[in-house]
């Protein structure tokens, strides 16, 4: 299934994949996060696991804060880095309940967890420890870093703004203009807004700024729905990674797919070859030149059986991601 | 400019009634679906263009503009975007618009009566953008009883205001009688009827209403519910035709229950709304005939389901007969769901609880013996620059054994590491490799 651009990763996790992330400095490191409880770090250029560290738990996201360290909480809502170098880990503090997201801001130098205890919480990622406790209006589903704002969704269709500088107040908050449950969301690398994608097969880009004039920019579409005899299958959207340079972006669905959009043309670049299972998670590296695709069953259809988790990472082209100037 | 605009309205497409922002939008979308030829897809300009186009090129004839609306399929009419639209059809849109604002306001208004009342938790911006979408469930419910159906809606809706302030208990008791729904929704029309009789007099009726209408167009899940839960099936049998009308109400302005009362009435049995309700997997919905069949004209309509509910998580709407949403009824997350199966909830760890349940999990199932293999084995791969580790974890046997609070001592000596005293809480250790 897999063509000469595309590969599967050797030593995968043994259970579901939840988040595949990219090293920021290079597209050679890439961490994976499993419902097994393990962390690993792969080589993709040499196509080896290089490291790995456990939870006790399912682990639902992890980051990296800078190359040399890794950090992951879970389903144990604990919140751990690992030092790369060194191989050790650390706990570096607790939520109440599962954490389901952790990002790294450069440029305020926190890294941000999200939780389904419905707070998010910053923490610095030099002593390390906790620099705080923001309550959210619901359970955190997803969270992503716009320069040194972050946007936060919740369960309950809820999205806020936080100035990651300044915490001490909601800078936005707003709907989803999804009517289902928000799935993903992700900043644009630009900071003028983010995609916002739900369960229902649809995705949202929407803008930061308040303005009207720029709010009447925001569209949504219908995406990763497949029509079978005479009746349309709508798959949850799980997974947007944005190209680094390009700003376009590229969702994966539970059908299997990953599309490619263009979002200032509105157009749809490029949809790769149906992937074995549901796409878990999405990743570009910071130079757009590989894309990581988590191939795992999310039980949408409850527990049946299903092809084996994967995460394959493809060479993609600018032919495939680079917005066409007609 | 200088002279009275003909049409001020948005541009619209005449075949499918579809709203646009744009008139060049609203081209594109006419080219695309109603001017297209099936045959080899040429996208032409006109109606009448495509039938020259067929009858010339393919010597095929076509009866009417390919998915238009019934009584706007007329293929010799010769309409461009909003060119060409007869006159008559521009003033009917024109008041039909004009009735959609003023119904929407008027529903607007009564829910903002009720909304007074209704303080509870949800400040989202639902109400207003319900208002549409439900207007047109409603006219397609009520159809076969129309007027009533509307009229009712209104009258109702002015009762649950004034019978709402001591009934909040009631409001939440509510919900779950709608799993009575389905059975006794083909006994609506003819329900319909007696209901308005019972309506004034029903002294049930009140309790029920105001629980039913406003607690309808904001969220069905109150948390109250699993309280309420052992006294809905207690409630239904003495309300047995009466929630019938109530409950078409519900039905109609908030497509949630009819789909809510499918999935929940596999759930609503006297003791099942409990915590465990998210494992219960609802057959009705996972027959996409028979479950839209029950909301057969409430394409993607809004399905708002309240958010947090503790113990009986709100169900999504379907969206129509020919679109099956592949997701599990709770409008939980995926990875919520999938935390509550047995095999990955054994491994979370309770405050208190020893290693051993934390550590059966992993595959290598080094139970509590953390340490024998521990050394390099750990991991595999070519990295390890062990160092100092080893050694202390060789220490740290004990530790994943008590709970985390005993190990802060055990801490310190684990210091050979990079962080420092506040890392807090847990034991670093508990990553040791030894779990593979």
């Amino acid at each position: 299934m897999t063509g000469a651009n595309e590969f599967k990763l050797a030593q995968g996790p043994e259970d579901s994949v939840s988040a595949v992330k990219f090293s920021p400095s290079s597209s050679q490191f890439l961490l994976v996060s499993s419902w097994d409880g393990s962390v690993r770090l792969y080589d993709a250029s040499a196509n080896s696991m290089r490291m790995k560290y456990q939870h006790l738990a399912p682990v639902l996201d992890c980051a990296f804060s800078d190359p040399t360290h890794a950090w992951s909480g879970g389903l144990d809502s604990q919140l751990k880095t690992h030092d790369l170098n060194t191989d050790q880990d650390t706990i570096v503090g607790t939520h109440d309940a599962p954490i389901r997201c952790v990002e790294f801001c450069p440029e305020v130098n926190v890294l941000v967890t999200g939780s389904w205890d419905q707070s998010v919480r910053l923490w610095d990622p030099r002593t390390p420890c906790n620099a705080g406790t923001f309550t959210q209006p619901e359970k955190v589903y997803t969270l992503s870093v716009a320069g040194d704002r972050l946007i936060v969704g919740t369960a309950g269709r809820r999205v806020l703004v936080w100035d990651l500088r300044n915490m001490g107040y909601v800078q936005q908050r707003r709907e989803s203009s999804l009517k289902y449950q928000t799935r993903c969301i992700r900043a644009f690398p630009n900071k003028q807004g983010y995609v916002l994608s739900s369960i229902e097969g649809r995705v949202a880009v929407e803008y930061l700024d308040p303005s009207l004039e720029v709010q009447k920019k925001k569209y949504a579409f219908k995406c990763h729905r497949l029509k079978e005899n005479g009746i349309e299958q709508v798959h949850p959207v799980n997974a947007i990674s944005f190209h680094s340079v390009h700003n376009t972006f590229a969702t994966g669905g539970s059908d299997g797919f990953v599309n490619i959009w263009d979002p200032f043309n509105k157009k749809r670049l490029c949809q790769f070859h149906r992937y074995p299972s549901s796409i878990a998670s999405l990743s570009f590296s910071t130079d757009g030149s590989l894309l990581a695709i988590a191939s795992s069953y999310m039980q949408e259809l409850g527990d049946v059986s299903h092809p084996a988790d994967a995460v394959f990472i493809r060479q993609v082209t600018d032919a495939e991601t680079k917005p066409k100037s007609t | 400019m200088g002279r009275k605009k003909k049409k001020q309205l948005k541009p619209w497409c005449w075949y499918c009634n579809r709203d646009f922002d744009d008139e060049k939008i609203l081209i594109q979308h006419q080219k695309a679906k109603h001017f297209k030829c099936h045959i080899c897809h040429k996208k032409l300009y006109t109606g009448p263009g495509l039938a020259i186009h067929c009858m010339q090129v393919h010597k095929d004839t076509i009866d009417g503009v390919p998915n238009a609306i019934p009584g706007r399929t007329d293929i010799e009419l010769e309409i461009y975007g909003m060119e060409g639209i007869p006159e008559k059809d521009i003033q009917d849109r024109r008041r039909v618009l004009e009735q959609k604002s003023q119904e929407s306001q008027k529903r607007k208004q009564n829910q903002d009566d009720s909304d007074e009342d209704d303080d509870d938790d949800e400040d989202e911006a639902g109400p207003s953008s319900f208002q549409q979408p439900t207007a047109q469930p409603q006219a397609a419910y009520m159809a076969p009883m129309t007027q009533t159906g509307i009229h009712l809606g209104p009258q109702a809706q002015g009762m649950p205001s004034a019978g709402y302030a001591g009934m909040p208990p009631m409001l939440t008791g509510v919900p779950p009688m709608i799993p009575g729904m389905p059975p006794v929704m083909p006994v609506m029309p003819p329900g319909m009827m007696p209901m308005r009789g019972m309506m004034p007099p029903g002294p049930a009726m009140p309790p029920m209403m105001p629980g039913m209408l406003p607690g309808m167009p904001h969220h069905v899940g109150r948390p109250g519910m699993p309280s309420m839960a052992p006294a809905a099936p207690v409630t239904v049998p003495g309300l047995a035709s009466r929630p019938a009308v109530p409950i078409t109400q519900s039905a109609a302005s908030k497509p949630l229950f009819p789909s809510a009362v499918q999935a929940q009435q596999t759930v609503s049995g006297p003791s099942s709304t409990s915590s465990d309700s998210p494992k219960v997997t609802f057959p009705a919905y996972t027959q996409p005939p028979s479950t839209s069949s029950v909301v057969p004209a409430s394409s993607s309509t809004v399905a708002k389901p309240p958010a947090t509910v503790t113990s009986k998580p709100a169900t999504l709407t379907t969206l129509s007969a020919t679109s099956k949403l592949m997701h599990p009824d709770e409008d939980i997350s995926l990875e919520e769901r999938r935390a509550q199966l047995p095999r990955y909830q054994r491994l979370i760890p309770r405050p208190g609880q020893t290693a051993a349940t934390a550590a059966s999990a992993p595959p290598s199932g080094a139970v509590g013996g953390m340490m024998p293999p521990q050394q390099s084995g750990m991991r595999h791969p070519i990295h390890g620059q062990y160092g100092g580790p080893p050694q202390a974890m060789s220490g740290f046997m004990a530790v994943g054994m008590p709970p985390y609070g005993q190990n802060a001592p055990m801490v310190p000596s684990y210091q050979a590491g990079p962080v420092g005293p506040p890392m807090g809480i847990r034991p670093s250790v508990m990553s040791p490799g030894s779990r593979y």
